[in-house]
Parts: structure tokens; C-alpha cells; sequence
């Protein structure tokens, strides 16, 4: 898990780290305190000799003169003690000054020697020097040092002098103060009230701290971490400080600088990312760790997520708002709609990843609300990226990682968006089967629906490839002398990634979630020994999956929990008009592809379904009305339209957005109003502006005119408050009534009286079934108000659609395509919500005719593979190799797997030999583990020959194409086997899921 | 009552024979539509999910339809399933728990906390038929045999068919089962009984009967720490206060009950998201503030 968690790291790092230079600078002085003043008396006196020479200069040897003096009083100063001494004085609130500190402050003697610098040319070395000297002080100092004026005032003048941008020294030197003195007011609270008080010609005293660290919250090295560090300090302390947070809110910048350096930040990212791998598909830590502006970013926004972790809630929102409307929208926003596909490809990689990345609730909020609500171009974020699904190419996948993210999150409000609300009105169903959706199938109908589906080119009764061509284990057959030019690029090892593909829920589920499904291929399991073993095996891995299936189905329903309503079909209520007034149909959700124009398929493949065993009923799919065949619409109403790619001829690629200079300073005059209440003599601080400048002086430039105009800003501003305050409270629902213990309660009779037959008559008779069969019953038996006027067209939302329309595409889809959709949809029939699980999940529900099922598409998958196979006469043998391929690498996978720790870097020829694995559970039952890693080895070596493909070489460049279809195809086989196997296991689990994680 | 049940807590659960046993292919669709559709072909028997090469036989048929090896997994989680629906129930006072060996014998105990029958304790076996759904109504047995109208005095087994004279799939379930014989403690009927003796006298002589009653009741009490009748790692056991085990499991028991949440919240570290509203459906509706980070 990559999620964030600074704290933890910054713990030590403000406690500890000075301890080893106090110790080796502890001066010999353990005198006694009468001693130590008398020396210090003495400094000071060589001292003043040099300060009250006035008019001339001072000469050289007078700087090293009241250098070194100087030097030791500080240190004198720094080991002085209060009186009385002893362990409890560190209790006492008003314990007594040391003898040394009472003396520098009578002789108000820190600021005298500061004016005497001051007035001659203080030089930046000198500053350098002042600097180490205070920072030396504060960190050692044995009594409170700070709450002193004489100590404090000339501390802050010095700082005031020291605002302007500087050498790298001197920042250094300067950050390292101001971390030090952060750390002083994080461990005594009450300093921060001196430090309102005391003014500076910069105005308030815990301003300049602010002012002087905010330019480096975003650099890189130490500096930047030290100056996040410190004002993380601050942040912390403003969560139980109103005032605080109040002028870190009103009369800092730190705010936007923080949001909008975000964006500065963002355009530095690489347009297009560089990746070798057809399988990649999102950044991983190893993907990114190198890529410097990238890690540049991550901290930023890492800070980001810490900030709001720890600061005040006045501080926390406004931050979020920037966030918002500084960085999401004018940059994240356009950066997601450029034109070119490299590009739309990095921007959604970087959004997953920082999704993936953001653990506060509060900004990961904000970005969620940037996805579903924000709009651009018409057309809301969400919306678009469901658009690219569809798109062929690596976006497809990254948009498909990018899903799995966000499904990840358990969020209602994703849910509602995607799916849910067009889900609602239930006019996707036959109006008498309303009332099922509550259903639970606990006789397993639909799993043996959905195993039904398993072609049956790849059942394990088909018949086994011919024996000849099998003898010999196809990793050596082909490891000889076949020139790969391999379309897949599945052996070619060299992803930088090195991504797990099988590993489809992994990323962002908790670690006992990673586990990858279950994986491999499904039948085709010869009886014979040897080699075939391994593949038969993957046709016993049904436990597996429901193992699996159990436990991601606990994991959602548990996440739910937190939900508004429980999605039932009665609440809540659809609202009055028609669910999707934000993307109407006719937006662009890509075409089928031509292959997918055969739209015959689906029903007979439904229809065939009631050949199982277990399916004897089904009012379902065989009476699901008219054949939805035509092909007019995509699936579900969903409606053909251009590419989301854009049109080809505008190729202008646009800049990253340059107006984050108009941005910042609008951000920081605008929002809330809140600079104006700037106290009298307080000016702008001009090192904010150098900052902005710096940071955006990066950024490449931008044509003016497309950035957001202030007054957009603001009035977007304006809106998202009037939104937030219009929210109204909301009473949690009431807590459902005790089960009444006393005897028999009404309920109970009368739940008895239902389904008892206590006379003998008839058990047919009994009055209020909860679900009578006969669907004309129940047209008239429906209550009024269920039958609200269905939408012309019932919709199940674009996002079903487009999944469905790439499902239905399964068999030319890649293979990493292919797992990434089929872990999506997986992922969504996880979902414990009666609608949404009813909808994908419920075979014998009756959709209206225009609503394509789950199960129709599958059937259609269902019917291409088998007359693929029966096409390809030597399928058989085909599917036995793509399986042993699929575990082989697997096994690859599992080999360097679980045990090694896996943000390391490996060695590049074993990084190189990792592969996605879709073998890897099978392992788990693999039965010996010394049998595995020789199959693994025998596999890896057919690799690195260069050979292991299991399906057939090209013998002509110009038949290219053909083979990538018959390999996706084949490929397919295999997935969709394995994923029917998954969706009957995931319709299992629901029936059994615990009451107890749902209340 | 100074007692509290403990079950003994087994190895890890082996798959429970009930899974070597096989489903009856008799399907039987809901009545209406029975007549429209085709009977299917009985899955052989002995099909076990794993191993076996298909005779020619069997391939030919479930290449028809579902592998038949899945079968047993259905079983099984129906009976899961229907164990759920019983959690679902919270029925006052009743308790089941599937036994170790098979998933179609579950023990139980029902106390009786009103009425006749007040104090009562009775421990009882509920037997599935291994052709559920499709098969006659389970059977409840009481370990011994109560004095009641209904239970026949000699095997001590529930008339359970006069309440499912047919027990009908996706209609009928095993709570409701369990329902009925907590009822007919409260709620006595003689109609045709098992016990005839009982039932005379509760038409005729209410006190003696009343009188039997309790005797029964103090019998079975008297056998509450006996051995289960039936042999099971998960069988019902009763054992006599022993503070130095029972005060800390019911410590435990009730901790739990105040808060659930932290108790999940270890095992399960998700917690999903949500900003809306009660009643609406519009994202990020809900006020701000308070969300569980």
C-alpha cells in the first residue's frame, strides 16, 4: 500500500536529531553557575568594548574578535540553568531565569550585538554565522529560551532581515532555524502566543515563520523536507489553536502556494510516459520512484494529505478547496481532455495514482468530487474517462486500472454515478419482477448459469489435443528454432513495471485482498500424467474462487456498512425524473468495434443455459421478450459515437496549463475573502510571488486566453460554498426495532401464518407469498407507486455499457485487457447492494428488452470462442498451451513472489523473468512446491530461448494480424473460462454473506 | 440461568460428507411453470467435484449443462446460505450450529422463557434431507423426548410435516423450522398428536398436564451436562458454571456487544465512503464533517 503516512516518518525525525551534536559540543563548563556568569561577564565585556566604538568600522579583527566571544556566550547561554535547577523546575511554569539569561536580558544584550551587525555590512556570510548561532542556541538551550523578549525579538528581526531569496547556504542555514524553532513551539505551545504578540516590521511574529518556509515547500533535498517538516509542526499545533488556524488561513499564503504548487508541479510531470511493456498499465512506486519531477509531486501532495491530516479544520478545508480549484480543475482538468492518446494516457495514470496515493478522507473527497461532478468540455470527468474504456490501446487499460481504483474505494457516491442511479428507477426491469430484486439465489441456479457458459471447446470433456503433437512438454517443442515475432508481448519480460497482472485487485485492497484471484485456465485436463497435471489442476481451483469470493464479498459488504441506504430497490426512492440528466445517451461512449457487429450471438447463447442440471426454472433469459438483436443501440441503450480519442485533426497539443500564475495569485485574493482581513501594516509577502514565479517559471508556457479567468475561478468558488452549505444535516436512519423476545410477536405469527400450513390444506394456498409466480398477478397486485412512468429508453448507465460492450469483445481484446476487464466487472458483482447485484447477478430476473444482461453477453461471448474453435482445427492444442503458458509465468511470478519484499529493486535478469501471474493462487496448490519451480525453471528457460510462446510463430509478417486474433482468441478461451468460474462463485458468496457485516 | 453452552471448539472443519453425497437431478420448478419445462437428466451419482476421468457417458450429458462436479458445492452452500438466513432470523432463544461431520445435521437448543413450558431447555438435532431442496421437510428430533402433544414420546422427534406438508425451495427454510418448534411451546395444538397422552390431558385435565409439563422440563434440565447424544465437534454441550472460563467469555461476549465496529475494524481494516445523504441520491449531498477516516 502506498497510502501515505507522514507522521510516522517525521516522529523521529524532530526528536532525535539533535542529540549527537549537543553531546559533542557540550563545553567543558560544568562550573558552577556563579563561575559560567563571571566568564560570560567577561566575553561580554571584550564585546561591548568593540560594540561602542562607534563611526569607525569595524575592523577585521574585530569581527573574529566579537565572533569568537560571541560564540562563547551562546554556548554559555545555551548551558545556563535556571536557579533552583533540579528536574522540577522543568514543571514549574514560571521558574526562575539562569543567572546568565537574567544578565542578556537586563543588558538587553542579544539585541544589541544584533543592531551592531546590522549596521555594517551584513554580509551573507555573516547572516549565515547569526543564523548557526540561534539555531545552535535554541536546540540546546537547558531552560526556555524563547518566551523571553530579549531573546525572541532580536531572533525574529533577524529572521525579517534574512527574507529575501538567498544562497543555497543560507536557506539551508535559515530552514534549519525555523525548523528548530518549530520544533521549540510544538514542544511548548504557549510560545505561539508571544509569538502574536511580538510584531516585526514584517508584521506578526508567527507569520514570518510561515512566510519564510512556504517557499520551500515545495523543494526538493532536505531543505524541503526540513521546512515541511517544521510547518507540519505548525499545522499540528493550529488543530487545537483556533487562532492558529485562523492566520495561517487568513494571513498566510500557505494555502495556495501549497495547492498551486501542485500544478506548477503537474506540468513538470512527463508528458508520455516510456514504457517498454504492452502489459503496463499503472504506476507503481518502482515506476515512479525514479522519475524525479514525479517524486517531486508525490511530496508535495503527500504533504498535502499530512496538512490536512493534522491541521484545523478551517485549515483543512481551505487547503481542499485550493486543491480543488487550484490544481483539479484548471490543470488536472484539461490535462485529462488532451488531445494526444500519450498524453490522456499519463494524465489518467497520474490520476489513478494519486487516488491511490491520498489516505485523508477530506482530500481523497475532494478529488472524488472533482471526478464525478466536475465538468469540462460538457462532459463530466467521470463521464469521459468511462468513455475511454472503450478506446482500443493502452488507454483503455489505464482507464480500466484507473476504475479498479475507484471501485476500490467502497465510495456510495462513486457507485451512485457509475451504476446505482440509473439503477434505481428499476425500470430496467419487467415491472413484476420489482420486488425480486431482493432475492438471494441460495440454491446456486446462477453460479450453474454461469458455469454453463464455459464453452465447450473448454470443458474438461472436450476432447484432449492430439496425443502426437503433445508427447513432448510444449515448452521444449517450441523452444526450438521458432522466430518470435510475437504480436503478444506477453514473454518479452522487459515491463519497467513489472506489474502483477493477475494480481487484479491488488493495488489499493488491503494486503490479504492482494492475493491474486484465482487464476487458470479451466478445463481441459487430459488424464494424463506429466505435464497435463498442472494444467488439469486448474480445473479443481472452484474453492479457490469461492474462498475468494467470500472474502471480497465480506471485505465490500463490511466497507458499505458506512453507506446511506442499503440500494434494495425501495431505498432509496429514485428520484422523480429520470436518472441521468448529466450524460444523456447520446454521448460519445466510442463505437463497437466492427468485430462486435454480430449481435445474434448473445440470446442463443442464454437460451442455452437451462441445459444445466441445477437450472430447471428459469422465467429468466428464456422469456426475456424480444430479441434485443438488432444491434441498433450498444448495449443497454448505450449509443455508438465517435472515438473519445478526439478527432484526428486537431492535433494541436496543448500546453500544460500556464495560468497557474493567474491561478495562485487569484487564489489568493479570492476564496473566502480572507486576505483582505490582513492586519494594518502587513504587506504581501513578496517571497510567495518569487516562489510562484520560480515554480511556474518551469511550467512551459501556455497560449494566454486558455487559462480560467479569475472571475471563473471565483464563481466556481462561490458555487462549491453555496453547494457545501446547502447540504443540510442529515439524521442517520433509525437503528432497525429490537427483535421482539416476548413470546410470539405479531410479526412472528404472522411470517408463520405465511409459509405454514398448519391444516392440510394445500401448501399452494397460503395467502401473501412474497413472490407469486405469475408475473400478471403482479402487474395488478403492484402497489401504484411502484409503477412511476419508465424513462422512453431504459438506460443501465453508460459505464455497464461500455463494460459490456467490451466484454462482448472479449475474444479480440488482449490478454492484459482482458484481465483488467474481467477483475472490473468481477469487482462490481462484489458489491453487496440488492440493485446492483440483482442486475448482474440474477438469472432469472426479467429485464426490459432493450437491457442487455450479464449473462446475455457472456452468452455471446460464450457462442464467439466456440465458433472460433470450431474454426481452428487444432484448438485444442492451442488452449493446452496458452493455459501451460499463462501458469508457467505464474509460476514465474510465484517463485520470486510472497517471500521477497517487493518495493526492491531486483537484479534486472530476474526482474526480467517476472511476470504477471496469472498462475499464482493455482500455486497454492500446486502439489509440490520443488515439481512447481522445476516446471517454472523448465518454463523460464523456454523464455530466455527465446521460444516459449504457445501459440504458433509467425511463419509471414503479412499474417500478423491473423495470429494476434488467433492468440487473443485463445487467450480469451482460457480468461473467460476462468472468469465464469469467478462470477459463479461470486453469486454463491453472496447468499452466504454474514448478516452481521451488513448491519 | 446458571448455566451457560459452550461448544467445543474443533480442528480445522474438514469438508463435511454431506459433500460425497449427491444431488438428486429432480429439479422441480415453481408449480406454475412446472408443466412448460423439460425435466433434466439426474446427475450421477457419486459425482465428486474432483479426480475422475467422465465415463463417455457423463461427459456427453454435462457437456449439456453445468459441470456436474460443482453440484456439491451448491449443496453446500445452500445449507450455508440458509444457515445465514437463521442468523437473519435472531429467533428469541434459539440456537443452531451445523455440525463438524455434515452440513445436513445441525444441533440445536431452544430455550423457553414463557408460558407452559417456562425454563425449558431442550436440546434437539435438525436432520436435512440429503436431496434438499427438492426433498421432504428436515426432521427435528429433541434429545429427549418432551412432553408435548406434538413430540412423539418415544423418539422425541417434532411433528414437523403438518406445518410443511411440502416443502417447497425458495418457499419454505429452515428458520421457519426452527420457528415452528419454538412456537408450539407457546401456542399448543392437539390436533392429531404424536403424544395422544399429552394431548388428552391438555384438553381434559390442564393440571396434571401442567404438572407433566414441568416434570419434563426438570428432566430435561437434570440432563443438560450429559454428554451430546451425538457424537460431533460441534455438538451443543452444556457444562456447569466455571467462572475461571465462563466469566471471561461472557466478559468477552458482552464487550462485543458495545462495539462491534472496533471488533471488526481490526480483522477487516476497510471502511468504505460516503457523502450522501439519507434519502437522497445525489453524490456528496450529506453535510460536511464527520467522516470515520
Amino acid at each position: 500500500m502506498e497510502r501515505m503516512s507522514w507522521l510516522s516518518k517525521l516522529t523521529p525525525r524532530a526528536g532525535g536529531q539533535r542529540a549527537p551534536r549537543s553531546a559533542s559540543l557540550q563545553p567543558p563548563v560544568t562550573a558552577d553557575p556563579e563561575t559560567c556568569l563571571m566568564v560570560f561577564k567577561n566575553h561580554w565585556a571584550q564585546v561591548l568594548r568593540i560594540l561602542e566604538r562607534r563611526g569607525s568600522k569595524p575592523a577585521p579583527d574585530d569581527l573574529s574578535a566579537v565572533r569568537n566571544n560571541t560564540y562563547q556566550m551562546l554556548n554559555l547561554l545555551a548551558e545556563d540553568r535556571p536557579r533552583g535547577d533540579g528536574d522540577r523546575s522543568q514543571e514549574d511554569g514560571d521558574m526562575a531565569c539562569g543567572p546568565i539569561l537574567e544578565f542578556v536580558a537586563a543588558e538587553n544584550l542579544l539585541e544589541r550585538l544584533l543592531c551592531w551587525h546590522l549596521q555594517g555590512d551584513f554580509t551573507e556570510e555573516r547572516k549565515v554565522e547569526q543564523l548557526k548561532l540561534y539555531e545552535m542556541l535554541i536546540s540546546q538551550a537547558r531552560q526556555p529560551l524563547l518566551r523571553h523578549k530579549p531573546v525572541l525579538t532580536p531572533l525574529l528581526r533577524l529572521l525579517s532581515v534574512c527574507a529575501e531569496p538567498a544562497s543555497a547556504p543560507l536557506e539551508n542555514s535559515l530552514v534549519l532555524l525555523l525548523n528548530q524553532l518549530c520544533v521549540s513551539v510544538a514542544r511548548e505551545p504557549a510560545i505561539l502566543e508571544l509569538f502574536f504578540h511580538s510584531h516585526t516590521d514584517q508584521g506578526p511574529a508567527n507569520l514570518i515563520i510561515f512566510s519564510l518556509l512556504i517557499p520551500f515547500i515545495h523543494h526538493e533535498g532536505t531543505r524541503g523536507q526540513q521546512a515541511r517538516d517544521a510547518l507540519l509542526l505548525i499545522m499540528a499545533m493550529s488543530a487545537s489553536n483556533r487562532a492558529v488556524a485562523q492566520s495561517i488561513t487568513d494571513n498566510s499564503y500557505f494555502c495556495p502556494v501549497l495547492a498551486t504548487g501542485l500544478s506548477a508541479l503537474y506540468s513538470s510531470l512527463p508528458r508520455k510516459i516510456e514504457v517498454r511493456g504492452d502489459d503496463w498499465h499503472f504506476l507503481r512506486r518502482e515506476d515512479w520512484i525514479g522519475v524525479s519531477s514525479l517524486v517531486l509531486f508525490m511530496n508535495s501532495l503527500e504533504f498535502c494529505n499530512a496538512v490536512i491530516q493534522v491541521a484545523h479544520p478551517l485549515v483543512q478545508k481551505q487547503l481542499v478547496d485550493y486543491v480543488h480549484n487550484g490544481f483539479l480543475v484548471p490543470v488536472m482538468g484539461p490535462a485529462l481532455h488532451k488531445t494526444s492518446v500519450e498524453e490522456m494516457i499519463a494524465s489518467t495514470a497520474y490520476l489513478d495514482l494519486f487516488l491511490r496515493s491520498v489516505s485523508e478522507t477530506a482530500l481523497l473527497k475532494t478529488f472524488l468530487r472533482f471526478v464525478l461532478l466536475h465538468r469540462h468540455d460538457n462532459a463530466t470527468i467521470l463521464d469521459t474517462l468511462v468513455g475511454r474504456i472503450n478506446s482500443n490501446s493502452r488507454l483503455c487499460m489505464v482507464s480500466l486500472s484507473l476504475f479498479r481504483t475507484l471501485l476500490s474505494l467502497n465510495c456510495e457516491d462513486v457507485m451512485l454515478q457509475l451504476v446505482l442511479r440509473y439503477l434505481l428507477p428499476c425500470s430496467h426491469v419487467m415491472l413484476s419482477q420489482k420486488r425480486a430484486v431482493r432475492d438471494l439465489d441460495i440454491y446456486g441456479k446462477t453460479a450453474a448459469k454461469f458455469l454453463s457458459l464455459i464453452p465447450r471447446c473448454c470443458r474438461p470433456e472436450s476432447p484432449p489435443p492430439p496425443p502426437e503433437r503433445d508427447e513432448e512438454p510444449p515448452a521444449r517443442a517450441r523452444a526450438h528454432g521458432s522466430p518470435s515475432a510475437d504480436p503478444l508481448p506477453a514473454p518479452k519480460p522487459s515491463t519497467p513495471s513489472r506489474l502483477s497482472f493477475f494480481m487484479r485487485q491488488a493495488s489499493t485492497a488491503p494486503p490479504e485482498a492482494a492475493a491474486p484471484r484465482s487464476p487458470g485456465p479451466p478445463a481441459g485436463s487430459p488424464p494424463w500424467p506429466g505435464p497435463r497435471d498442472e494444467v488439469a489442476e486448474l480445473d479443481r481451483n472452484y474453492l479457490e474462487y469461492l474462498r475468494d469470493a467470500r472474502r471480497s464479498i465480506d471485505r465490500c459488504a463490511w466497507a458499505c456498512r458506512v453507506w446511506s441506504a442499503p440500494y434494495d430497490g425501495e431505498d432509496p426512492r429514485a428520484p422523480g425524473p429520470p436518472p441521468d440528466p448529466d450524460s444523456p445517451p447520446e454521448r460519445p461512449l466510442g463505437p463497437p468495434t466492427p468485430r462486435t457487429k454480430k449481435r445474434g450471438l448473445p440470446e442463443e447463447g442464454a437460451r442455452e443455459v437451462p441445459g444445466g442440471p441445477l437450472g430447471g426454472d428459469e422465467p429468466g433469459v428464456g422469456g426475456s421478450g424480444p430479441d434485443p438483436r438488432d444491434g441498433g443501440t450498444l448495449v443497454n441503450g448505450a449509443h455508438a459515437a465517435a472515438e473519445p480519442g478526439r478527432p484526428e485533426g486537431d492535433v494541436v497539443v496543448k500546453k500544460v496549463r500556464r495560468s497557474t500564475q493567474g491561478e495562485g495569485e487569484g487564489s489568493g485574493g479570492a476564496p473566502n475573502g480572507a486576505p483582505q482581513a490582513q492586519p494594518p501594516g502587513w504587506e504581501p509577502l513578496p517571497s510567495v510571488d518569487s516562489l510562484l514565479e520560480e515554480l511556474l517559471a518551469r511550467a512551459p508556457a501556455e497560449p494566454p486566453g486558455s487559462g480560467v479567468s479569475i472571475e471563473a475561478f471565483t464563481e466556481e468558488l462561490r458555487e462549491i460554498e453555496a453547494e457545501m452549505r446547502n447540504g443540510g444535516v442529515g439524521g442517520s436512519p433509525a437503528a432497525p426495532p429490537e427483535p421482539p423476545d416476548p413470546p410470539l410477536s405479531r410479526e412472528e405469527e404472522e411470517a408463520f401464518a405465511s409459509f405454514a400450513t398448519l391444516s392440510e390444506g394445500d401448501a399452494g394456498t397460503g395467502r401473501a407469498l412474497p413472490r407469486p409466480p405469475d408475473p400478471l398477478a403482479q402487474v395488478v397486485a403492484s402497489p401504484p407507486r411502484a409503477v412511476g412512468p419508465p424513462p422512453s429508453q431504459p438506460f443501465t448507465g453508460p459505464f455497464v455499457s461500455v463494460l459490456f460492450g467490451k466484454l462482448e469483445n472479449m475474444p479480440h481484446n488482449s490478454l492484459y485487457v482482458n484481465f483488467l476487464l474481467t477483475g472490473l466487472v468481477a469487482q462490481l458483482a462484489c458489491y453487496p447492494q440488492p440493485l446492483l447485484r440483482s442486475f448482474l447477478l440474477n438469472t432469472n430476473m426479467v429485464f426490459q428488452p432493450s437491457v442487455k444482461s450479464l449473462l446475455q453477453v457472456l452468452g455471446s461471448v460464450k457462442n464467439k470462442i466456440e465458433s472460433f474453435a470450431a474454426s481452428q482445427e487444432d484448438f485444442p492444442a492451442l488452449l493446452f498451451k496458452a493455459k501451460k503458458y499463462l501458469i508457467a509465468r505464474g509460476r514465474l511470478d510465484w517463485a520470486e513472489g510472497p517471500g521477497a519484499t517487493p518495493a526492491l529493486r531486483r537484479p534486472d535478469t530476474l526482474a526480467r523473468s517476472r511476470k504477471p501471474s496469472l498462475g499464482e493462487l493455482l500455486l497454492r496448490h500446486a502439489n509440490s512446491p520443488t515439481r512447481a519451480r522445476h516446471a517454472a525453471q523448465l518454463a523460464l528457460q523456454g523464455l530466455r530461448d527465446g521460444g516459449l510462446h504457445p501459440l504458433p510463430p509467425l511463419a509471414h509478417p503479412a499474417r500478423h494480424g491473423e495470429a494476434l486474433r488467433v492468440r487473443n482468441a485463445v487467450y480469451c478461451a482460457v480468461i473467460f473460462s476462468e472468469f465464469l468460474k469467478e462470477l459463479a462463485a461470486i453469486a454463491q458468496a453472496h447468499a452466504v454473506t454474514s448478516p452481521f457485516l451488513m448491519e | 440461568m446458571n448455566t451457560l453452552w459452550s461448544m467445543s471448539t474443533g480442528s480445522v472443519r474438514k469438508r463435511p460428507d454431506a459433500e460425497e453425497k449427491t444431488l438428486s437431478g429432480e429439479l422441480r420448478t415453481s408449480p406454475l411453470r412446472a408443466s412448460t419445462k423439460k425435466q433434466l437428466p439426474s446427475i450421477p451419482k457419486n459425482a465428486v467435484p474432483v479426480t475422475k476421468p467422465a465415463s463417455p457417458a457423463t461427459s456427453s450429458q454435462s457437456t449439456n449443462g453445468t459441470h456436474a462436479s460443482y453440484g456439491p458445492f451448491y449443496l453446500e452452500y445452500s445449507l450455508l446460505a440458509e444457515f445465514t438466513l437463521v442468523v437473519k432470523q435472531k429467533l428469541p432463544g434459539v440456537y443452531v450450529q451445523p455440525s463438524y461431520r455434515s452440513a445436513l445435521m445441525w444441533f440445536g437448543v431452544i430455550f423457553i422463557r414463557h408460558g407452559l413450558y417456562q425454563d425449558g431447555v431442550f436440546k434437539f438435532t435438525v436432520y436435512i434431507p440429503d436431496n434438499y431442496p427438492d426433498g421432504d421437510c428436515p426432521r427435528l428430533v429433541f434429545d429427549l423426548p418432551v412432553f408435548h402433544p406434538l413430540v412423539d414420546p418415544l423418539s422425541g422427534e417434532l411433528d414437523v410435516k403438518r406445518a410443511f406438508a411440502k416443502w417447497r425451495r425458495n418457499h419454505n427454510h429452515i428458520w421457519q423450522v426452527l420457528m415452528y418448534a419454538r412456537r408450539v411451546f407457546y401456542k399448543i395444538d392437539t390436533a392429531s398428536p404424536l403424544n395422544p397422552e399429552a394431548a388428552v390431558l391438555y384438553e381434559k385435565d390442564i393440571q396434571l398436564f401442567k404438572s407433566k409439563v414441568v416434570d419434563s422440563v426438570k428432566l430435561c434440565s437434570s440432563h443438560l451436562f450429559d454428554q451430546p447424544k451425538i457424537e460431533d465437534p460441534y455438538a451443543i454441550v452444556f457444562s456447569p458454571w466455571n467462572p475461571a472460563i465462563h466469566d471471561e467469555a461472557r466478559e468477552k461476549m458482552l464487550t462485543q456487544k458495545k462495539k462491534p465496529e472496533d471488533q471488526h475494524c481490526k480483522s477487516m481494516h476497510v471502511s468504505g465512503l460516503s457523502w450522501v445523504k439519507p434519502g437522497s441520491v445525489q453524490p456528496f449531498s450529506k453535510e460536511e464533517k464527520t467522516m470515520p477516516t
